[in-house]
Parts: structure tokens; sequence; C-alpha cells
């Protein structure tokens, strides 16, 4: 053999070790499992609940033989990975190299769930595009997730988002609003938000349509994650008078700010999301403080909404197969995508017939089915459309804490079960 | 009333509390570094043990509230002693290595308790009592009184221990001057020993006291050892009443900062008074350690 010829095999050679992981992976023979990556923060109640609803997904389909492509059933295998992305100081480098360790060891033919915080997620685009992975975002809520889409499609196809984005969580919070300030009169409000990009950009969203709407906004303040104290913000509040307080925080140190308001009796509506206020028994660990709050429920399925059978369902199945403790704990964000995550990439795979990342691609941009959190379809910037009407569009709803200590759901209108109240305390 | 009039006194009163929220936390770092030299890096994680093992201790064998506390101070106080005999006595009198052990033990620690799933917002700890005052037309619940309060009376308390106590005049001996000290009859090792469970049952005091405001989350852990390092550096390491000063300095500082500015930099002005005070005078306002040095 000749000196080019010893250099075309070196190429040969160079060549399938660079592409073998990435053809390996778009095919599958008799008997392999379709396998999910699922790279989230694990300690976040979100990222823990939402893979255990992965998990639910996975047995419950596996319990039905699989999933079919082409000719043969294949059953899914799910394998997460702790990115610590929630945690203060956590550099998004970390989470990303946790996100690669599992796409080199788990060999993943899609990723569900992923990443956290906005920042990490915006970066781990570039590595689903290297590695060429469908993903299924449930939790990072970015606009700037979609823009990337929408600028570079060939390159950033890959990634989908079924959970609420910012502008979605802007748009229902503007919609109770502009009930608050019809019902009650207010047109004063102070805008607390965490030192986020989605918190920050869906606060922003919401104060621009508030100044817009004749409210005066007494101040907008942003908290480091990890902050604890917030009475800076609530004494400014009680010395400008602002009747409502629009919050949007997921860090767990939040759900603090309603018991220092109302330890110092702050005489104003919370409206907006606080993660730890969202689960069922935020009642009893918050001692009863957050009876008047009135807090978003991302999406559907934590809160059952009765137009919405599936939801119902996987709230009790969800108590049935981790315990009632589980369930009474589900988030306020990311559990019902996170399961119907699973069924869309089943879904999407039967269609293509293959786990092919293209064709799944494909079949996903096609999606048009019924979920925990409503009807799915996808819009041409790979994000889930959000409405008021389940039947149209995915569901978020709103509910307000009343006693003995329930979620009363009070928007949007075709799924209400009750109306906003003013809390004792502003009576 | 009008917007100015309550803002003062919200500042004059919730500034107070901050400080002595701050003081309370820096002054176990203060007594032990002042009586052995060891500055104690473990501070922050044995700070989070306390918040929860008396959550623990509530939680999981419905010990009454103030048994919980009671045990968790004693218990507290007993692993800072053994952390002396067991980590500290062979590296003490090198510095660096005195840090990296204590250091390494308090991030053990923490992330422990994050490794067992510790992390989420259900670990709050119960108010000593609920209700709130008026002062001055600003509310204020009582429990930022009891630290006002706890605060106050732990001073007191240091003051009249290390003046009338065997055990406090011990400690003002090894921090005067170790040598002539051990030759009067003070057993060093003892006492260092003493002061590391002394302080670390501060920790624990403050903790229980402070943790109520809000929940007990893993990097509170790290959050109060660099408040209490902070304190220590624009106040002395060594100094009580420095302490207190830069307490009183820092605590409205960033009450005035969070107020007027914006919340976010309230972190940043532990920062920027660290290396303000280290640039200007690095034995902080009121401490000695480094006077001579920087004299020459």
């Amino acid at each position: 053999m000749g000196k080019k010829g010893l250099l075309a095999l070196g190429f040969l050679v160079l060549a399938v070790i660079i592409g073998f992981p990435y053809a390996a992976v778009a095919q599958l023979k008799p008997g392999d499992p379709i396998v999910i990556g699922v790279p989230t923060a694990l300690g976040s109640i979100e990222g823990r609940d939402g893979w255990m609803a992965i998990q639910m997904a996975v047995e419950e389909i596996n319990a039905k033989g699989g999933v079919q492509v082409g000719a043969t059933k294949h059953l899914l295998r799910a394998y997460s990975i702790d990115t610590r992305e929630h945690e203060p100081g956590i550099p998004v480098q970390d989470a990303l190299t946790a996100t690669e360790k599992l796409i080199l060891e788990k060999k993943p033919h899609a990723i569900a769930l992923g990443n956290f915080r906005s920042e990490v997620l915006l970066a781990s685009m570039d590595l689903m595009s290297k590695y060429k992975l469908p993903y299924i975002c449930s939790i990072a809520m970015t606009p700037l997730f979609q823009k990337k889409i929408a600028d570079e499609y060939d390159k950033y196809k890959y990634c989908f988002r079924n959970c609420l984005n910012s502008p979605y969580l802007a748009m229902y919070m503007t919609e109770v609003m502009k009930f608050i300030g019809k019902q009650f009169g207010f047109k004063k409000a102070y805008i607390i938000v965490q030192d986020t990009l989605w918190a920050q950009a869906t606060g922003k969203g919401l104060d621009k349509w508030l100044k817009e709407n004749g409210w005066e906004v007494a101040s907008f303040d942003a908290y480091a994650l990890g902050s604890s104290d917030f009475s800076p913000s609530l004494i400014k509040v009680r010395a400008q008078k602002a009747q409502g307080i629009v919050t949007f925080f997921d860090m767990p140190q939040s759900g603090i700010l309603l018991k220092q308001a109302r330890a110092m009796k702050i005489p104003a509506l919370l409206a907006g999301f606080i993660s730890p206020v969202a689960p069922e028994n935020a009642w009893d660990v918050f001692e009863k403080e957050v009876e008047g709050m009135v807090n978003m429920q991302f999406e559907i399925g934590p809160v059952p909404v009765k137009a919405v059978p599936k939801s119902v369902a996987f709230n009790e199945n969800f108590g049935k197969r981790w315990g009632k403790e589980a369930r009474v704990k589900l988030s306020g964000h990311g559990p019902g995508p996170s399961y119907d995550s699973i069924y869309i990439f089943a879904n999407a795979i039967e269609r293509a017939k293959t786990v092919e990342p293209d064709a799944v691609v494909k079949a996903l941009e096609q999606t048009d089915m019924q979920g925990v959190v409503g009807r799915i379809r996808f819009g041409k910037d790979h994000q889930v459309v959000y409405g008021v009407d389940p039947k149209e569009a995915a569901l978020g709803c709103c509910f307000q804490w009343k006693k003995p200590g329930t979620r009363v759901v009070v928007f949007p209108e075709v799924v209400a079960e009750g109306k906003i109240e003013l809390p004792p305390y502003m009576k | 009333m009008d917007c100015r009039k309550i803002m003062l006194p919200s500042i004059i009163i919730y500034g107070l509390i901050n400080s002595v929220i701050l003081a309370l936390i820096a002054m176990g770092f203060s007594l032990t570094f002042g009586i052995s030299g060891v500055a104690n890096f473990a501070y922050g994680g044995f700070y989070l043990f306390s918040g929860f093992l008396v959550w623990m201790l509530l939680n999981y064998l419905k010990f009454p509230l103030i048994l919980a506390i009671m045990v968790t101070i004693g218990v507290t106080g007993l692993l800072g002693f053994v952390t002396y005999w067991v980590i500290l006595l062979r590296v003490r009198g090198i510095a660096l290595s005195e840090v990296i052990a204590t250091f390494a033990l308090g991030v053990g620690i923490l992330e422990l308790f994050r490794w067992m799933g510790f992390v989420t917002y259900e670990f709050t700890l119960p108010y000593l009592k609920k209700g709130m005052i008026l002062i001055a037309g600003v509310p204020v619940d009582y429990q930022r009184l009891f630290i006002i309060g706890i605060g106050l009376g732990l001073v007191l308390f240091l003051y009249f221990f290390t003046h009338y106590t065997r055990i406090g005049l011990s400690f003002r001996g090894i921090a005067q001057n170790e040598r002539t000290a051990i030759s009067l009859g003070i057993k060093s090792d003892r006492t260092a020993a003493l002061s590391l469970a002394f302080g670390s049952a501060m920790a624990a005091v403050a903790a229980i006291v402070i943790l109520p405001l809000g929940i007990i989350s893993i990097n509170t852990g790290y959050e109060v050892l660099l408040i209490a390092v902070a304190v220590g550096i624009v106040g002395g390491l060594e100094s009580v009443p420095g302490i207190l000063v830069a307490s009183l300095i820092l605590g409205y500082a960033q009450v005035i900062t969070g107020t007027y500015f914006k919340p976010e930099w309230m972190m940043v002005v532990y920062l920027a008074a660290i290396v303000l005070v280290l640039g200007i005078r690095p034995s902080g306002l009121f401490g000695k350690f480094k006077e001579l040095e920087e004299r020459v």
C-alpha cells in the first residue's frame, strides 16, 4: 500500500471514530432500548418532580410493550444526571459538563426535561446541535431560546420546549392583573423578582404592560439567587402604599417572602409566581401564611383541572406511584410537561418509524396531541403554544390560596372554580 | 404619614436588626480567633448543622422546642470541642493548615446535608413567638425583637463570663499572652478547645434565632462564613467592640443599599468592605493583630 493508500485508510479510520457515536445511536437493533437522557437540577423541586414524572411515563409506556419503531417494539430507558445548576455559584460550564458526560456515557437518542436555568439552556443548545439530539426542554423559560431557533434553524432545529415561557407567563399575568385592577380598583404595583434571565424577562414584560395600562409601578427590585431577606423591598411597599406585589421566583428561599410580608403586616395582595408556594403542602409548610396569595401554576397537572381529564389522571397516578407525600409536594412548574415530553417523543418516533434525529425532529414539528397540559402543538419557533382554552392550546392557570388550605383555580375563566378575593388582612 | 416619614424609622429599626444579626453571626467566629488564633472556617458548617439539627429534633423526634434548642447548642459546642482535639491539635500554629482543615470540614458538613437531600423549601424553623408590634409606625415581629434581645444578652454574658469566671479569665489570659498564661498554669490546648466549643455554641445560638426569618438552605452556610469574615475584617478579628461597630456599619450600609439602591447589591457591601479595609487598615478598625506591621 502506497503513501496515498495509507493516508486514505487513516482518514477512513478517523471518520469512523468520529462518526461512530452519532451513527450508532441513530440505529436500533431488535431488543435495543430507546434511551432518554435527563440532565437537570435534581436538587430543585422542579427537577426532582420532573424526573419522577418522566420515570412514571416511561413505566407506563413500557408496561404497554414500549414504542413501536417500524416493525418492532422498543422499551424506553431513562437516565438522569444532576447538573446542580439551580444552586448559587454553580458555573454554566459545570452544568454543561454534566450534560455532556451523560450524552457520552449513556448515548441517548433524545433529551428530556433538561435545563433548569435559562443561561444553561442557551449554552446547552450548541451541545444538542453538536450531537444532533432531539431535545424537549420542560423547565427553563427564556424567550431567547426561540429567537436562537428562529435565527439559526438548521443549527438549533433539534431543540423544542413544551413548558411555559416568559412571554406566556407575562400574558397570563397581564390578564390576572387586568382582573385585579378592574375588580378591586388597584392601580399601584410593586415588582419583586429574582435576578435570573427568565424572572427578569417576565418582570420587565409585565412592568411594561402595567405602565401602558394605567398602573403605577412603585419599584422593580431584583434579588440575587439565595437571598432570604426581602425586608428592604417590603419596607418600600408599605411606605409607597403599593396595593399589589408582583413576584417571580423559583428559588427555595423565596417562600419566606410571604412569611416576612405577613410578619410585617404589609397590606398588599401578592400575585405572581413563588415556586415554594405552588405545591399542595405549602399551606402547612408556611403555617397558613400563604392565604390570599394568587400564584401561577405554570402548567396544569400538579393542580388538576376538571376540564382536562388527563391532568386529573396525572395527579392521581403520581400519588399512586410515588405516594401522597410526593403528590402534595408537586411543584408548580415542570412535572406536567416533563411527563408529556416522553409521550411526545414516543409519538414522534412511532410516526417517524426511526430514531434518526432529523426524522424525529420533522415528526416533532407535526405533533398535535392531548396531554396533561391540554393540547400540544409546537409553533414554528419550537415552543408549545399556550392559551386559555385547553381544547386549542396548552394551559397554565392561576390559583388563589383560600381557607381551609385549598388552591382555588381563578384563571382562565373557562376552567376557573372560583374568583379572586381580597385576603382577610386587606379587608 | 408620607413616604419619607415611614422610610426613615424603617431604616433605623431594620438597620439595627440587621446589625444585630451580623453581630450574632460574627461573635462566635471572633471569640474563637481572639483566644486560640484559629480562624474556624467550618463556622458556616456548624451554623447550618445547628439549624438542621433543631429541625430534625422537632420534626423527626418531636422534641419540644426548648429541649431541641438546648440539645442543639450542647451538641454543636461539643462538635467544636471535638474538632479541636481531632483535627486542629496537629496543625495548631500553622495558619494555612488551620484554614484548609477547617474549611474542608465546613464544606464537608454543608455538602453532606446537600447529599442527604436537605435542599428544598420545607426546612424552616418556627418563630419563638408569633406576632408583631408597631414601633414608630413600623411593624416589627417578635422574632426580630428576640434577635435584638438575645444579641444584647450574649454580649453581656460574654463580658461577665470573661471577667468573672475561671474559664473566662483563662480565655483572656491566653488571648493576651499565651506563653505567660501557660507559665501561670493555664492549659493552652484545653483553653483553645473550649474557645472552639464556645464559638460553635454561639453559632448555634445565632442559627436558632436567625434561621426562622428565612429557610435553612445550604448556601446559607457559605453566606454565614462570608459575613463572619467580613465583619471580623472590618472590625478587627479578635476585637468584640470592633465586631459590634463593624456590624452597625455593615448592617446599616446593607439596609440603605437595599432601600435606596438595588437589593441585588446588598451582598456587594460585604465584599467592598473587605477590600476597602484590607487596603487601608488590614487589622480592621479595632484590631491589633497586624498593627506593628502596619506601623512599619
